[in-house]
Parts: C-alpha cells; structure tokens; sequence
C-alpha cells in the first residue's frame, strides 16, 4: 500500500488488475463469443440444413414423428426452426435425462448430427470457466467484483478523462498503450460498468441468498410461486384417458400475436386427456429476460389456461438488468452493438495487461540495471501469461471451431474431445510461451490465431454446409483474422519509437 | 432498420466529432490553428445537438428503452471510431461527416 489515497488505488488497479486480468480477458472473450452463441452451434453442427419452412409446418412433422415414434412418452419438446437457429429437434424425457432427435424441417426425418459443444461451451466457460457450475459461479462472480473494482480504481486514477477524452498518441510506445487503455476504458465506460454489474445481478440468489432463505424460509419452490411461476396441473387420472392431440397451428399462430416469435413447444402427457400444450417464445421481445415463461394451452381443447405472467416490479427489475447482459433484445442490429463493445472490452483488459509489462520491460531492459534475479523472474512469468492468456486464449477459442469440424463425426464422446481440444490448445500456447523469446511469442501465435480465424471459411467450403448464417460467421472470422495478422505484423516490426527530447516537446506544447 | 442505425451512427460521429473539435488540442491537431471561442462554442452545441439526433434515430429504430440502452453503445463506438481515426488522417477523420447529411439525403428520398 502506499501514502495518498490516489496511490493506494493505482497499486490496486495495478497488481488486481495484473493477476485477475488474465482470467478476466478469458471471461470477457468467451462473452463477447456467446454474443453469436446459436450462430456458433448452428456452424458447429454442418449437417444441420439452412430451411425456408415455416414454423407451423415444422411443428406439424415434429408432431407427426413423435406421434409414430414416441406416442406413449409423458413428455414432448419441439424446438422450433428460429431466425438464428434453423434446425428442428424433437425431445422426449424431461430436460436432464431427456433424448434429443435432430429432424430434417424440410422432411421430418430423422437427421445425423454431429455431437457438438458448439457455441454452448462458450456460454457456459464465460459464466462457470468450465468448473462445476456452482464453484464457477462462485468464482467468476468475485472476478467480476474485481472487475468492478478495477474500473472505479481507473476512474480514480484517471485524472484527465475530460481533458483526455479524445486523445490517442499512437507510435509512443508506453505512452500510446496507456492512451489506447484509457480511451477504451473511457470510451466505453458505459457498457464496461453495464456489463460487469448486470453479470453480478444475474446471480444475485446465489451469491446472496439471505433475504429469499428469510422470507420463504428456504423454500425456494415457494420462491418462484409467489413470482408467478406456478405450473398448471391437471387432474392426474385424467392422464390415463386417451384422448386426440389438438391441432398445433391455431395455437401458434396465437401465441406468436400475443408473444412475438416463438421458439419452442412442450407438450405433457401427449394423447391424453391431461395434455397441455406450452408455447415459449424466443427471448428478445422485450429487455426483461424472461426465460420460462410459456403460454400454457389445454392440449384436447385448445384452450388457453394460463398466460405468461405479469412480473412485479422487484423482479422485473432483476430481470431487466438480467436481461441487459444477455443481449436477446432488439434484433440482430444490437447484437452487433453488444459484440463489438464486447471486442473493445477485450482489447481494452488486454491492453492494460500489455501496459503492465511494457512499463517495467523499460526497466528490466536497462542494461545497467540494478533489479534482482527475482524481480526479473517474476516479470518473466508476467511476459509469459500475458502471451499465453491474451493470444493463447484466442487460438484455443478459434481450435475450438476448428475441432468441431476436423474431429471425426462418429468419434465417441466427442464433446469431451472438443472441449480437450480447447483447454490442450491453450496449454500448448502457455508452454510455447515459456520457451520462446516475449515478442516471438506474440508474433507466432497471433499469426497463428490470424491464420486460424481467417480460415474458417476455407473449412468451411471443404467440409460443407455452406449457408447465409455460417457464411456470416466465415466473413467476421475472415475481419478479426485480418485484424489479428496487422496486429501480429506490427509487433513483428514495430515502428521506431519516437521519443522527442523533453526541451522539443516543451516547446511544442508552447507553439 | 439499418438505415435508422446507420443514420444514429453517423449523427453520433458528428456529435462526437463537434464535441472533439470544440476542444482547443483537437482543433489544432487537424487545423494547426487554434478556434476562436465563437467556433468553440457553436461546434460543440452542433455536438450535443448530433448526439441528441442519434438517440431519437435509436429511439425510432427500438422504441425509447431499448433505444436508449443502444444509443450508449452507438456514441461509444462512434468515439472509439473517431479517437483511431483522428491521429492518423486527422483531415478524413472530419470529412467522414459528410456521410450524415448524405445519408439524410437517402433516407428521406431514398
């Protein structure tokens, strides 16, 4: 710690900033990536046929195969062909132990589908960095704390943001990084802060489960009933009463008036008297992340029993700001908006990382100089992770992609080999770091990541599969490959730096 | 759609850009003279005023909350545009304003 208060918050900002920022910029790339999360798995599973069809047709051959084949389950689940997702699958089982079919939505058959993590797994790494999923939560939930307090920190050292806000000096070595990490951050501030708190409030029963424990004294079923999530029931012996299935259309078609684009169907005890149809909407309609929430029919009559439920005000609140950080409203259009602030985060948690070091390379450099053998370990291993985390990160993510088409479709468990496949790529990018010299480091493997990410689309004409949603994702590989090789090029020769002599840049502050 | 975000983009560049050319060592960056208070004052109120433009273009292209949350994103990245333009071709960096009146031009007669 240090003297003033501005001080003590610059060596905060600093050494949390050093240490959590490597895991941070893993959390924030993975998020960005589950921006296109469905996208992803859509170009991760090239079986799975572009369609034109609509969605009442594709609910009619689901219905009509799981009519042949699965008539006597005491569950069905539609999920319906999507803008983002065009395939068609049928479930039967509940959501754990369930048995997914991929449909063809042109035919109704049956279609073989790779198993894929697809753009899942990044979803998931971005909240549980692949750790059992409570501890994940835990974890990256004090990391986001961190985060937080990384960017009030900044603010407090910051003490030009107005007079600064602008400013770039690019070719000033140290000084231009810190103006490129200021500027970002500043920038930005907005959607940095957005995006850091929302992602606390998500979890905010897990990380803060005092008041509900108090109110419902634990009883977390009567938690959710008193939000309005109560299940309609039905009278049990009327499950043994067969009866015929309504007609799916009508309902659809009402439900898509009252809820907008609707993404999927369950249907419980199926062919009998009890059945009840839930219609769920894609999220997006509104901010709010109202996940769950169906329109529940009676599945003899057709009748509508249950209408999603009207939020009160606490959690709508909640579910707002939850809803703030999944990005699921406003279309394609704020997507976009929300991946590239995303991209800019990431380059904002790595630039203060580059900072760090380049900062004390000046030092380490000196040949003269008088620092000790263990300070320049420890600045080594800084060097290394900084490699390792920033663009040994990125080349795991785009192998990941890469996996997921190369490994063989019949391979048994072959999400695990996928997922082995990311977390081998970074390892092999940490020790590929360790052996070579900072800069070669930077350049190989950002070259690497460039190559990678820029031959998506080349994968993806051999492999098959082309269509408008893959093609999307070849092109934005394509511009982040173009963005990583200028990068790789600039630190392979960097321009020299130009530091003027203090009495010329005085008198240029004067002219 | 898109032509309501684009337009909300290039108005929050200009907004950005009036703002940025309102200030002394922006204006002599591209100039290499400094403003008269006068200019000061009226690029940055032409700056405010494009950055309201781009919110009530985000509010017509997502209704007024979606609108508002996108329109943090839009300024945001109109800025970070800006700021990377401006040390390398200062010159363009202000002529991309042109863009805005000529997709007003578009969106009205297009």
């Amino acid at each position: 710690m240090k003297n003033t208060f501005t001080q003590s918050m610059a060596w905060l900002h600093t050494w949390a900033g050093l240490i959590f920022g490597w895991l941070l910029f893993a959390i924030f790339v993975t998020g960005t990536l589950a921006v296109f999360d469905k996208e992803l798995n859509h170009w991760m599973q090239p079986e799975i046929p572009a369609s034109t069809v609509s969605q009442a047709d594709a609910a009619k051959r689901a219905i009509s195969y799981l009519q042949q084949h699965q008539a006597n389950a005491g569950n069905w689940g539609i999920s319906l062909p999507t803008e983002r997702s065009p395939g068609l699958s049928v479930s039967t089982g509940d959501r754990r132990h369930g048995v997914v079919v991929p449909l063809d939505p042109n035919s109704g058959e049956p279609l073989a589908v790779r198993d894929s993590v697809g753009g899942n797994f990044f979803f998931r790494f971005h909240f549980t960095l692949d750790l059992p999923r409570n501890w994940g939560i835990f974890v990256v939930g004090a990391l986001a704390l961190v985060m937080l307090a990384g960017l009030i920190t900044g603010i407090v050292i910051h003490k030009k943001i107005f007079k600064e806000f602008f400013t770039f000096r690019p070719d000033k070595g140290q000084r231009s990084w810190l103006d490129f990490h200021n500027a970002s951050a500043v920038l930005l501030l907005p959607f940095h802060l957005m995006i850091t708190y929302t992602g606390l409030v998500i979890f905010m029963m897990i990380y803060i489960p005092a008041g509900v424990d108090a109110v419902f004294e634990g009883d977390s079923r009567a938690y959710f009933q008193a939000q309005g999530n109560a299940r309609v029931e039905q009278p049990r012996r009327l499950a043994k009463t067969p009866a015929e299935l309504v007609e799916l259309a009508p309902l659809l078609a009402e439900a898509e008036a009252r809820l907008g684009p609707i993404g999927s169907i369950g249907i419980r005890n199926p062919n009998t008297a009890a059945a009840l149809i839930e219609v769920r909407p894609v999220l997006g309609n509104r901010i709010a992340l109202t996940k769950g929430n169906a329109m529940v029919f009676d599945g003899v009559s057709g009748k509508l029993l249950s209408d999603v439920p009207e939020l009160r005000p606490a959690p709508l609140t909640q579910r707002v700001m939850a809803g703030l950080h999944f990005a699921q409203f406003g279309g394609y259009p704020m997507r976009w908006l929300y991946f590239i602030c995303g991209l800019i985060s990431c380059a904002m948690i790595a630039s203060g990382l580059v900072l760090f070091c380049v900062k004390r390379g000046r030092k380490y450099a000196a040949a003269d100089s008088r620092a000790d053998a263990a300070a320049r370990r420890w600045y080594r291993v800084a060097e290394v992770c900084n490699v390792g985390f920033i663009s040994g990160l990125m080349v795991a993510c785009v192998g990941l992609l890469w996996a997921s088409r190369l490994l063989p479709a019949e391979l048994a468990q072959r999400e695990a080999w996928e997922v082995r496949a990311f977390f081998g790529l970074w390892l092999l990018a940490l020790l590929h770091a360790g052996v070579r010299p900072a800069k070669q480091a930077w350049v190989e493997q950002l070259a690497l990541c460039a190559v990678l990410c820029g031959g998506l689309g080349v994968l993806g004409i051999f492999a098959g599969g082309v269509d408008h949603l893959r093609l999307g994702v070849e092109v934005t590989g394509l511009v982040l490959g173009i963005g990583l090789a200028l990068a790789a090029w600039r630190v392979a020769c960097p321009k020299p730096v130009v530091v003027k002599p203090r009495a010329a840049r005085t008198m240029e502050a004067k002219a | 759609m898109i032509s309501l975000v684009t337009g909300s983009l290039l108005f929050a560049y200009a907004g950005m850009l009036g703002l940025c050319q309102g200030l002394e060592r922006h204006y002599k960056q591209v100039w290499q003279r400094s403003p008269s208070p006068a200019l000061r004052l009226s690029l940055r109120a032409l700056g405010w005023l494009g950055l309201l433009l781009s919110l009530l273009l985000c509010a017509q292209a997502w209704g007024w909350a979606m609108g508002a949350v996108a329109w943090f994103g839009v300024i945001s990245l109109a800025a970070v545009v800006l700021v990377m333009l401006l040390p390398y071709w200062p010159r363009f960096a202000v002529a991309l304003v042109a863009a805005t009146p000529a997709w007003g031009v578009l969106h009205l007669f297009g």
